[in-house]
């Protein structure tokens, strides 16, 4: 953004966010025009490699003292990586009055050293099993009685013995989607205490030890041969196209199915909750982080005051298939599978944070897990090696 | 700058002793004369030709290099600026430490002989047969050049999908051969090897091009030689035509080893981030990796100094072999 102010001065600023969500981020421009219609801006979408690029470029943009004006990232113990280069933005949520309209969670989440650093944008949710219903429906399974990952193991065993489908399809060629799995199994296999114990860094490791049991039941048995040589795209598409009755993902993976021809909602996939985590949301944020050293401090303001608002967070979160962070926002605009998300993340009984996305560790300590996938837990499958990795990277 | 011929001729033809002793006796100490009749005769006079660029190579180059290697003797992590004043090699034996590091560099080197020496010899296989006078010579040349030709990004994904579990061409080919089907991909034994071939065919072209030029360079009479004295084809290539191409064979493996020690972009393409898969890891994308996604600064500039260390130790001995037959 750059601003025109009047006398023809202007001060320049550019925000940088990932591409690819390249239709929401047009859709939050427009709204922002329609707001500020004075304000000219730079949006810099920067894509590939799940957000790599974008790391890459800011980090070098705030080690070089040449930081944007705002760019994409999660907030919550990913804050720790930008330690020293990020601003507070405390008045902005109190004139806009952030802390009555979001979560808790938001709130928590979006400081770090006793300040807001951060606006959230929208909301993906991490403990989502989805399924195709033709699928489900020849095999016999019913998703909904799924409440436990032995249920969830059992119904797999019987999409195998009862179709030619892939029981549970996953895409490996990246570690992050096992990890992700791995969070979603242990919070619905070990309950909501012991996965916060281990984002605490003081894990169980009987429980660590018996999600890698169950994982590696799931993944040495009941997925696509060829996980390994496909990413979430190609793994996503076999929902799409019935080759698969599951998926483990957060619903970014339910805006492929919106844009597939002839591929409703509960007509033709289905959500539950991933097994066991019934009245739980594991959260994710997209959020705008705050540099210091900001080169337009004061657009910068009004940019984050408007990500937080509801026209921006309307804008945005229909087009990007996640939802908003405020719970004052009306959800006409939503299609029915995120009106009914955004129900479950408003009356969820807890919000436990993502484990992959930044919510839940430091970056670094999200690094060391990859690792361990990477070399203990992409097949064959060394259940005590990756427990007791797991277990190493997360303790204090 | 004018041109000081008085100086210019004594060094141009005097030994050096001599020469600074006389000018020195003649017009008083003079900076550029000395310095003239130390490197050259124009060198002064030639300095605003090779000054700038040597100067921005300098800094740019071997300036970047030097500063890497402080940074890695710092502990910087993170962001704001590193602390020059405890200097030590930390970093490194922390390196030695890491077993991701170890294997990195294992799986590097691994790819740095087995892909250079294969490589070598596929493109002088080809180029011994391109050079038989086939027919469509041009045609082939082309063919087997192509390749060389695409980004990494390009056949990083072919290959992806043709190394693909189930429906990749490479294991339709072995199941219709009656074989299993091979997990190239995922299996941490096997991964490296599958990229090594896909970088072998994609730079076997390029080695089959030197060496072709080495194999045109020959006179005929070699070849008449050798066969006027019943040299068998086989015998008269063993003996008397590979021998000749040591120049070829050295040029080209040069390069080939600076392109394995850049596998980074087919890694990067091939699952679209910088873990490449488990058993593949190379230094170059465990330092782009510690770097980005850990701010390792320091760790990161001392995985990058061991990657220069091997380059350097295959680019030094030929640059030495090359100033000994004075092509420097």
């Amino acid at each position: 953004m750059a601003a025109a102010a009047e006398g023809g001065t202007r001060s320049k600023c550019s925000t940088v966010g990932p591409a690819a969500t390249a239709r929401a981020a047009e859709a939050l421009v427009a709204a922002f025009d329609e707001e500020y219609p004075d304000v000219e801006h730079e949006f810099n979408p920067i894509g590939g490699g799940g957000n790599q690029n974008l790391d890459a470029v800011v980090a070098n943009r705030l080690q070089n003292g040449d930081p944007p004006s705002s760019f994409a990232n999660w907030p919550g113990p990913n804050l720790q990586r930008y330690e020293g280069v990020l601003g507070e933005v405390d008045d902005v949520w109190e004139s806009e009055g952030f802390e009555d309209v979001m979560v808790q969670e938001a709130v928590d989440l979006h400081q770090y050293n006793g300040a807001y650093r951060a606006v959230p944008l929208g909301s993906h949710r991490l403990n989502c099993l989805f399924y195709n219903t033709s699928v489900v429906e020849e095999a016999g399974v019913d998703p909904d009685s799924l409440t436990s990952v032995s249920a969830l193991i059992d119904a797999l065993e019987t999409v195998q013995n009862e179709t030619d489908a892939i029981p549970m399809t996953h895409g490996a060629s990246g570690t992050w989607t096992t990890t992700q799995l791995f969070a979603s199994t242990m919070l619905g296999q070990e309950g909501y205490e012991a996965y916060m114990n281990f984002l605490d860094g003081s894990p169980d490791e009987a429980a660590v030890q018996a999600t890698f049991e169950s994982l590696a039941e799931i993944l040495g048995n009941y997925i696509n041969e060829d996980a390994s040589s496909i990413g979430l795209t190609e793994s996503n598409q076999n929902i799409i196209e019935g080759n698969a009755a599951f998926i483990h993902q957060g619903n970014w993976a339910a805006g492929a199915y919106r844009n597939a021809e002839d591929f409703n909602y509960d007509e033709d996939w289905g959500f539950k909750t991933y097994p066991g985590s019934e009245g739980m949301y594991m959260l994710h944020f997209d959020s705008f982080l705050y540099p210091s050293n900001n080169p337009s401090p004061d657009v910068t303001d009004q940019f984050m005051a408007f990500a937080g608002s509801e026209a921006a967070q309307v804008a945005f979160n229909q087009y990007k298939g996640s939802i908003p962070t405020r719970t004052d926002v009306d959800m006409s605009e939503f299609g029915p599978y995120l009106q009914e998300t955004q129900q479950d993340f408003a009356e969820a009984d807890e919000r436990p944070p993502n484990l992959q996305h930044g919510l839940g560790v430091p970056s670094e300590t999200m690094t060391a897990l990859n690792d361990v996938i990477s070399s203990e837990f992409s097949g064959p499958y060394n259940v005590e090696a990756a427990a007791e990795g797991f277990v190493d990277a997360v303790s204090n | 700058m004018t041109r000081n011929t008085d100086t210019g001729d004594d060094s141009g033809d005097a030994l050096p002793d001599g020469g600074v002793a006389e000018s020195g006796q003649r017009s008083g100490f003079s900076p550029v004369s000395a310095l003239n009749e130390r490197f050259g005769s124009d060198f002064v006079e030639s300095s605003q030709f090779w000054l700038p660029p040597f100067l921005l190579v300098g800094l740019f180059v071997y300036g970047a290099i030097i500063w890497n290697l402080l940074i890695s003797l710092t502990d910087f992590t993170g962001f704001g600026t590193p602390d020059y004043g405890d200097l030590d090699l930390e970093m490194y034996s922390r390196a030695l430490a890491d077993s991701g590091f170890v294997d990195a560099a294992i799986n590097t080197f691994i790819l740095l002989v087995g892909f250079t020496l294969v490589t070598l010899a596929l493109g002088l296989g080809l180029a011994i047969l391109i050079d038989r006078n086939i027919r469509f010579e041009n045609t082939f040349r082309t063919i087997y050049l192509l390749p060389m030709s695409l980004s990494f990004v390009v056949t990083a994904q072919f290959w992806a999908w043709m190394f693909n579990f189930n429906n990749g061409v490479i294991n339709i080919v072995i199941t219709s051969l009656g074989f299993g089907r091979v997990d190239w991909i995922g299996n941490p034994d096997i991964v490296l090897w599958a990229v090594m071939f896909a970088l072998m065919w994609q730079f076997a072209g390029y080695a089959m091009v030197v060496f072709l030029a080495g194999l045109r360079a020959i006179p005929d009479e070699h070849y008449e030689a050798a066969k006027v004295d019943g040299a068998s084809t086989v015998r008269m290539y063993w003996r008397v035509i590979i021998p000749q191409l040591k120049g070829s064979t050295i040029s080209a493996s040069v390069v080939l080893m600076v392109f394995a020690l850049k596998a980074f972009d087919f890694l990067y393409s091939l699952v679209g981030g910088y873990r490449p898969p488990n058993g593949a890891d190379i230094l170059a994308t465990k330092m782009v990796r510690e770097a980005y996604a850990n701010l390792n600064w320091a760790y990161a500039s001392a995985v990058a100094i061991t990657l220069f260390l091997m380059t350097l130790g295959i680019v030094g001995p030929y640059l030495y072999y090359q100033y000994n037959r004075g092509n420097l």
